[in-house]
C-alpha cells in the first residue's frame, strides 16, 4: 500500500510548553488507523495539525510526496482531508440537507434540489437519516453521520475522527464500524482517536500509541494486544520521585462514618445510574478519562447541575437524602467542590488573594462583624497563605497574575474556609507546578487525617496511586470497579477505564 | 513568577489604564469646566450653576443605581419608566386627595414590586438583562400611561407645600439636589464596600460561575441589585418633581437612559462587570453633566445634541471594549 500522508518530526509547542515532540505519522491509502495515549498524550494535537486547523511548530507534511503547509482547514479539505470533531460542527437549526451543503449553495438556493441531492447521497451511504430533519432533533449517530456524508460529499481522502464513539450507543457504535469498513473499501483512509483498546484492535489495521507528546510505538493491529497497548500507553518515564508508589500499603487510612452514598444518579446520557460510597478519614480517588462523566457527577453533588427530574437516583448526605438546586445549600451543607477549570469557575481575578481567600468566609456568614471588615481580611490573608504556603511578592498581587499552583492554592484555601465536610477536588493539580504539586499533596491527605470526606477526581494515574485509600475508575458516566490500592496497578486500572 | 510571566502583563495594563481613564475623565470635566467659564457667556453665573448642579446631581443619583447593577454584570434600561410612572401616580394618588404618607407607601411598595420583576426575570427566568428590563420598562410606561395616568404631565396639588419646598430647599447656597447625591453616593459607596451583599456584587460580576459554584446566594443578589435600582430611580424621580412640581412622562422618550449609560461607561465602570466603583460613577457624571450644559447653553440644536451624546457613548464602549476585554468563556451571547 502506498503512503498518502506522512508527517516528519511534527512539534507543537502552546506557549513554549510542549504538546508534541518530533512525532512522526504515516498514514497509508485505504487503511484504518487508530491513535492511542493517554489525555494530553497529544492525540488530538496531532490530528488538528493533520487537518489544518492549527499549524505545527516545527516539522514538515507531505501529501502524495509533495510537501504541503496548511493554514487554516479549508486549505486541508481541499485536499481531500476533512475531521470530524467531537462536538459537531453542524448548524442546529438548519436541517440535514442545508447542513450537507453549507457554503456551498447556488445564489438562487432550491431547497428542493439540495434535497434530492442529500438523499441521494444518504442512500449510497446506506444512513437512515431523513435529510428534510432538523439538525436539532437529531441524536448524537445521526449527526456524526450527517458530519461523515459532508466529508464524503467533499471527495474526502482522508476523514479524521476525534473519539467518534465516545458517545454513542452500542448500536449506534455497530453503525459506526460498518460505516468505517465501507469507507476503507471505497479507498478512503481513516484516522481515529479512541480510548477503547478493544475497537481499536478490532477496527483499526494499524494502531499509533501517543505519551507525554511522544511517538511511543506505530505497529499492525494484529502485532498488538491489550496488554502490549496498554503497557504502552502508562509506561512512565519522568514520573520521579514525587509520585513513588507509595510502599506501605499500612498507611492506607480506614474508612470511617459514610459520608456520603450516591444510588443511580443519572443526567442525561453523561452520568448514567452512577453509585458509590465516600467516607470520612480517607481519600476516596476517582480515575477516568475526559468524557466518563466524572466531573458531571462531582458537580451534581455539589448541586452546580441538577440531575434528572424523574428517575435521576438519590443522594444522601450523612444519611439524609438532599436535592440541591443551587450550589448554596450545598454549601451550607459541607459540600464543596474546588473545580478543575479555576480560571473560568474558580478565583476572582481582578481581586486579591485577600479578597478571593475572604469570600470564602463572606460565603458563610461566619465573620465576626456583620460588615466587612479589612482588619479581619487581612488577618484572614496572613494565616491562610502562611498555612498554605500561597507565595506571592505582595498581599495586594492580583490572583491572576500568580503562578498555577498558587492560584489553585488560592482556590483550595477559599473553599476549606467554608469550612466543608466533604471537598472533591477535580484535578488538583492541572497546570500547577512541580513544587506546589508536592504540597497540594501534603495537604489533601492532610485533610483525610483531618477527618474529612475527601474526594479526588483525576485522570493522571500516578496521582490516583499515590493519594488515594480507595481508587474508584469512570467510564462511560457511571463507576465500574473500584480497587485497593493494594491490589492497584497503573495497567488493571487503565484497563478497567478503556473499554 | 516564571510560569505567569505571559499572564502577568495585562492585568497590570489593566489597573493602570483604569487608573489613567478615572484621571483622564476628570481631568477632562475641569478642564470644560474652565474652558467653558471662560469662552460660554453666562456659563460661570450663579443661576447656571445652580441649573448645572441641578442637572448633574439627577444624572449622578440614576447613574449611581445603574452601575450597582452594571458592577454586578446587568444592566437595568427601566430606570427611567420607573422614575417616571411611579412618581406621576404618586402625584396622581395626592391629587386624588390621598395623603403623602399613605401615597408614597403605595408608590413606594409598586417600585420594589417593579424591581423585584426585573430581578426574577433576570435571576430565575434567566432573561438576559438588557432584554428583561427593556420589557419591563415599556410595560411599565405602557400600564402606567394607559390605566393609571390621564395625561402625559401630571401637576402637583397646590397643598403640598411642603413637598415643594423641598425642592427650592438650599444650604450654604447650594441646592439641595447636591447633598442627595452625595448622601446616596456615599451610602451606596459604603453598601458595595462593606457589606456582604456589596461584596457579592462583586464577585458576581468579576466571575459568576465562581461566585454561584461556591455558594454566594448569586439568585437572591440579583433581585436586590434590580430593587436598589428602582428605588434610587423613585428617589431620583421625587427629587425632580420637587423642584419641577410635576412629572412629565415624557422623559421616558428622551435620551436621559442613554446619558446614564454614557456616566456609567465613561466614568470606568466595566460592562463586563467586577470593575469601578462610586468613584468612577462620580467622575463621570461630572464630566457628561458639564458638557451636556455646555451644549445647552452653546445653544446647540437638540438633533445636533443627541448625535454628540451618541458618538460620545459609542466611543466609550469602544473603550470599555479595548480597556476590558472579554475572553471567549465570559462572553455570552445576549448580555451586554
Amino acid at each position: 500500500m502506498t503512503t498518502l500522508l506522512s508527517m516528519r518530526k511534527i512539534t507543537k509547542s502552546y506557549r513554549g510548553a510542549p504538546a508534541l515532540k518530533d512525532v512522526d505519522f504515516d498514514l497509508r491509502k485505504g487503511e484504518v488507523h487508530a491513535l492511542l495515549g493517554e489525555n494530553g498524550a497529544g492525540k488530538s494535537t496531532l490530528t488538528k495539525i493533520m487537518a489544518g486547523v492549527v499549524p505545527p511548530s516545527a516539522g514538515d507534511m507531505f501529501y502524495e510526496g509533495t510537501q504541503v503547509r496548511f493554514t487554516n482547514p479549508s486549505e486541508a479539505l481541499k485536499l481531500g482531508i476533512a475531521m470530524v470533531f467531537q462536538e459537531t460542527n453542524l448548524v442546529p437549526s438548519m436541517t440535514v440537507a442545508q447542513n450537507l451543503y453549507l457554503g456551498d449553495e447556488n445564489f438562487f438556493n432550491r431547497l428542493r434540489g439540495i434535497y434530492i441531492a442529500a438523499q441521494q447521497l444518504l442512500q449510497s451511504l446506506n444512513f437512515p437519516v431523513d435529510p428534510t430533519a432538523t439538525i436539532a432533533t437529531l441524536g448524537a449517530a445521526k449527526r456524526q453521520m450527517v458530519e461523515i456524508a459532508r466529508a464524503v460529499r467533499l471527495n474526502a481522502r482522508i476523514i479524521i475522527f476525534d473519539e467518534p464513539t465516545a458517545t454513542l450507543t452500542p448500536e449506534e457504535k455497530r453503525h459506526f464500524y460498518a460505516l468505517v469498513r465501507r469507507l476503507k473499501e471505497n479507498g478512503v483512509s481513516v484516522v481515529f482517536i479512541t480510548h477503547a483498546v478493544e475497537e481499536a484492535l478490532m477496527l483499526s489495521d494499524r494502531i499509533t500509541i501517543l505519551r507525554d507528546g511522544e511517538h511511543v510505538v506505530t505497529n499492525d493491529a494484529a502485532n498488538l494486544d491489550r496488554d502490549s497497548i496498554i503497557h504502552a500507553m502508562v509506561g512512565r518515564t519522568l514520573s520521579g520521585e514525587l509520585y513513588r508508589h507509595r510502599d506501605a500499603i499500612d498507611r492506607v487510612r480506614p474508612p470511617k462514618a459514610k459520608v456520603l452514598s450516591v444510588q443511580d444518579i443519572s443526567m442525561g446520557n453523561v452520568v448514567r445510574n452512577n453509585s458509590f460510597s465516600v467516607y470520612a478519614g480517607q481519600v476516596t480517588g476517582i480515575f477516568g478519562l475526559i468524557g466518563s462523566g466524572r466531573t458531571e457527577t462531582a458537580k451534581i453533588i455539589a448541586g452546580i447541575y441538577k440531575r434528572d427530574f424523574t428517575r435521576g437516583g438519590e443522594i444522601e448526605l450523612e444519611g439524609n437524602p438532599v436535592r440541591y438546586a443551587v450550589p448554596r445549600p450545598a454549601v451550607k451543607d459541607g459540600i464543596v467542590y474546588v473545580t478543575e477549570d479555576r480560571k473560568t469557575e474558580g478565583f476572582f481575578e481582578t481581586m486579591s488573594i485577600a479578597e478571593n481567600l475572604y469570600s470564602g468566609l463572606l460565603t458563610t456568614g461566619r465573620q465576626k462583624l456583620p460588615i466587612v471588615s479589612i482588619r479581619e481580611m487581612r488577618a484572614l490573608a496572613q494565616e491562610w497563605s502562611s498555612a498554605l504556603n500561597i507565595r506571592a511578592i505582595n498581599s495586594n498581587a492580583r490572583v491572576i497574575e500568580l503562578s498555577g499552583g498558587n492560584q489553585q492554592k488560592v482556590v483550595i484555601g477559599k473553599s476549606l474556609i467554608e469550612k466543608p465536610r466533604l471537598i472533591i477536588f477535580d484535578e488538583p493539580t492541572r497546570g500547577v507546578d512541580v513544587g506546589a504539586i508536592a504540597e497540594i499533596h501534603q495537604l489533601i491527605n492532610r485533610l483525610a487525617d483531618d477527618g474529612l470526606g475527601v474526594v479526588v477526581i483525576s485522570s493522571y494515574l500516578p496521582e490516583i496511586m499515590n493519594l488515594s485509600d480507595r481508587i474508584l475508575v469512570s467510564r462511560q458516566g457511571r463507576i465500574v470497579e473500584e480497587f485497593s490500592p493494594a491490589e492497584a496497578t497503573e495497567e488493571k486500572i487503565m484497563y478497567a477505564a478503556v473499554h | 513568577m516564571p510560569s505567569g510571566g505571559s499572564l502577568t502583563q495585562d492585568p497590570c495594563m489593566n489597573i493602570r489604564s483604569h487608573i489613567r481613564q478615572e484621571t483622564v475623565v476628570l481631568l477632562l470635566a475641569v478642564a470644560i469646566f474652565i474652558a467653558s467659564s471662560i469662552f460660554l457667556n453666562g456659563f460661570i453665573e450663579a443661576s447656571n450653576i445652580v441649573t448645572l448642579v441641578r442637572g448633574v446631581a439627577l444624572l449622578g443619583i440614576l447613574a449611581i443605581g445603574m452601575g450597582i447593577v452594571v458592577i454586578g454584570r446587568g444592566i437595568d434600561l427601566s430606570v427611567v419608566s420607573i422614575l417616571a410612572i411611579s412618581v406621576a401616580c404618586m402625584l396622581q394618588l395626592l391629587n386624588m386627595s390621598y395623603s403623602l404618607p399613605s401615597a408614597l407607601a403605595i408608590t413606594l411598595a409598586g417600585v420594589i414590586v417593579m424591581g423585584g420583576i426585573n430581578g426574577f426575570l433576570v435571576a430565575y427566568a434567566e432573561v438576559p438583562a438588557i432584554f428583561a428590563t427593556l420589557a419591563s420598562g415599556t410595560f411599565v410606561y405602557g400600564i402606567g400611561r394607559s390605566q393609571w395616568l390621564s395625561g402625559d404631565v401630571v401637576y402637583m396639588p397646590d397643598n403640598q407645600t411642603g413637598f415643594m419646598a423641598m425642592g427650592e430647599l438650599k444650604f450654604l447656597g447650594i441646592p439641595a439636589e447636591i447633598y442627595f447625591f452625595l448622601g446616596i453616593a456615599f451610602l451606596a459607596f459604603l453598601a458595595l464596600r462593606f457589606t456582604r451583599p456589596g461584596r457579592f456584587i462583586y464577585f458576581m460580576g468579576d466571575n459568576f460561575a465562581a461566585a454561584r459554584n461556591m455558594g454566594i446566594p448569586v439568585r437572591p443578589v440579583i433581585v436586590l441589585q434590580y430593587i436598589v435600582s428602582a428605588l434610587i430611580a423613585f428617589v431620583a424621580g421625587v427629587i425632580m418633581a420637587a423642584s419641577l412640581h410635576s412629572m412629565n412622562t415624557r422623559i421616558v422618550n428622551s435620551t436621559l437612559l442613554y446619558d446614564i449609560i454614557l456616566v456609567v461607561v465613561i466614568g470606568g465602570i466595566g460592562l463586563s462587570g467586577g470593575k469601578g466603583g462610586i468613584r468612577n460613577v462620580i467622575v463621570g457624571t461630572l464630566l457628561i453633566g458639564i458638557l451636556l450644559n455646555a451644549m445647552t447653553i452653546l445653544d446647540i440644536p437638540d438633533l445636533y445634541q443627541k448625535l454628540i451624546k451618541a458618538s460620545f457613548l459609542l466611543v466609550a464602549l469602544i473603550a470599555d471594549g479595548f480597556i476590558n476585554p472579554r475572553d471567549e468563556q465570559t462572553d455570552q451571547a445576549g448580555d451586554i
